[in-house]
């Protein structure tokens, strides 16, 4: 198996932003709850999902997920099981959400990647932090209703514009055809 | 809003001290070893001799203490924030109970959890800060290269995951002068950052969140044109002008880490742990 040049450099730029949205804490939108804060740092891997196929996706979430772990938000981050493994699928659900559905329609095709990528991100990790003992499961379904859906929702917008404006800067032959 | 200020990760400090001048592949070993003790630690005496051990560190490496934490002030609150929450929500069946508020109650488990949890988050930031501050770009991947070529053979693309981490690493700092840069150009049209409530706070990504990504995707085209123009291509019969060498140092660093292993291997057995 050999990565391609195009591979490689998207998977690390949205890797640089996933990381970028962390460490200047523009990643985490202020919602009043126990856990402190939504996230938006998952959008890179769900973009390269969409927009490069599983592998980017796969390679980004494990960016992520390695950084939220080395360098963690919260404590139960500083566990590989609850910051990295949940992450590695959040960009390979995108793109079968993506491919499945972008036959019926693309901007449709993207909200739903967007928002299911979201919800394997919050649910997942809430699911492993549970497990692990970090958070009694009651708090976790709480911070999943009241992170989950707003990381749903802005999740869900941010990928069909992104997608949209990113496709106009990329060479031709990259983007699959417009229905 | 300074955005660049505070950020440590991806940054390299040049020196000459005994850090410095260790073999990557030793100090990504170390690294990963301490990481790794870190996640099975549940023991304060264990803590203290890790916090003296990664003093010494930053002391040797002449690094000031102030800048590698720097890095770490946003984060603060938020861990705070999430000890208090650990007291009063974490419970097991013997806990006792501290003292109690309203509905809440907060047990010794509970603040022994947290405080465990943020122990390691803190030294979790302090190791991987350290190894990137005393580390440049070019001996990180060539060491990690090197650590992970074994993989190769259960067909793995090692070299090109490498070069992958290190575009993220090093696109950071670019990119977060891109994100100064646009944040400044949209308060400079009015947008104020800092007022409203939630939702209008995210509505406020927006209008930095495209820009930011065009312009990452721009430079990602750029770079890969370059990069296919030079013909870049990972993994086999790729030789490097700089090859990497062990030496007395890192015998040296070799011995203080089985020395430190075993001390804290000792102490995680014989001490009974809080929780």
């Amino acid at each position: 198996m050999s990565l391609s040049v195009r591979k490689i450099v998207i998977s690390g730029i949205l890797g640089a932003i996933s990381i970028l949205l962390g460490v200047t804490r523009l990643g985490f939108i202020p919602v009043p709850t126990p856990a402190g804060h939504a996230t938006i740092m998952h959008i890179p891997a769900i973009l390269g999902g969409v927009l490069e196929g599983p592998v980017v996706g796969l390679i980004t979430g494990a960016i992520f997920g390695l950084f939220s772990f080395l360098q963690p938000g919260a404590p139960f981050f500083a566990d590989p099981l609850v910051s990295i493994f949940p992450r590695l699928f959040i960009g390979v659900v995108a793109y079968l959400v993506y491919f499945a559905t972008k036959r019926i329609n693309t901007v449709l095709a993207c909200v739903l990647a967007g928002a299911v990528g979201s919800a394997t991100n919050t649910i997942l990790v809430l699911g492993m932090a549970t497990i692990r003992g970090y958070l009694p499961s009651e708090v976790s379904v709480s911070i999943g209703v009241l992170h989950g859906v707003p990381e749903l929702i802005v999740a869900a917008i941010l990928t069909v514009i992104l997608v949209k404006g990113i496709r106009r800067i990329r060479p031709e032959e990259e983007n699959e055809p417009q229905p | 809003m300074e955005l660049t200020k505070n950020i440590t990760l991806g940054v390299y400090l040049p020196g000459k001290s005994f850090i410095h001048r260790l073999d990557p592949r030793t100090k990504i070993i170390a690294s990963g070893i301490i990481i790794s003790l870190l996640l099975i630690i549940r023991s304060y005496p264990a803590y203290g001799v890790v916090f003296l051990f990664v003093a010494a560190a930053v002391l040797i490496a002449g690094i000031p203490a102030g800048y590698a934490f720097s890095g770490f002030k946003p984060m603060l609150p938020v861990l705070i924030f999430m000890w208090i929450f650990q007291l009063f929500l974490y419970s097991s069946s013997d806990a006792k109970t501290l003292f109690s508020w309203w509905i809440f109650s907060a047990t010794d488990a509970g603040f022994h959890m947290g405080a465990l949890v943020t122990l390691r988050v803190i030294f979790l930031f302090g190791v991987t800060t350290l190894l990137t501050l005393t580390t440049s770009m070019v001996s990180l991947t060539d060491g990690l290269e090197s650590l992970l070529s074994p993989l190769k053979a259960i067909g793995l693309p090692t070299q090109e995951l490498v070069m992958t981490m290190v575009i993220a690493l090093r696109f950071v700092l670019i990119l977060a002068e891109e994100l100064d840069k646009i944040i400044k150009a949209q308060m400079a049209r009015g947008v104020a950052f800092d007022r409203g409530n939630f939702i209008q706070k995210t509505k406020k990504i927006f209008p930095v969140f495209l820009p930011l990504f065009i312009s990452a995707f721009k430079r990602a085209e750029e770079l890969i044109i370059a990069m296919e123009a030079r013909s870049y291509t990972g993994g086999r019969h790729r030789t490097k002008m700089k090859t990497l060498h062990l030496g007395r140092v890192d015998l040296e660093a070799g011995l203080i880490m089985i020395a430190f292993t075993a001390l804290i291997i000792y102490l995680i057995l014989i001490t009974v742990p809080p929780i």
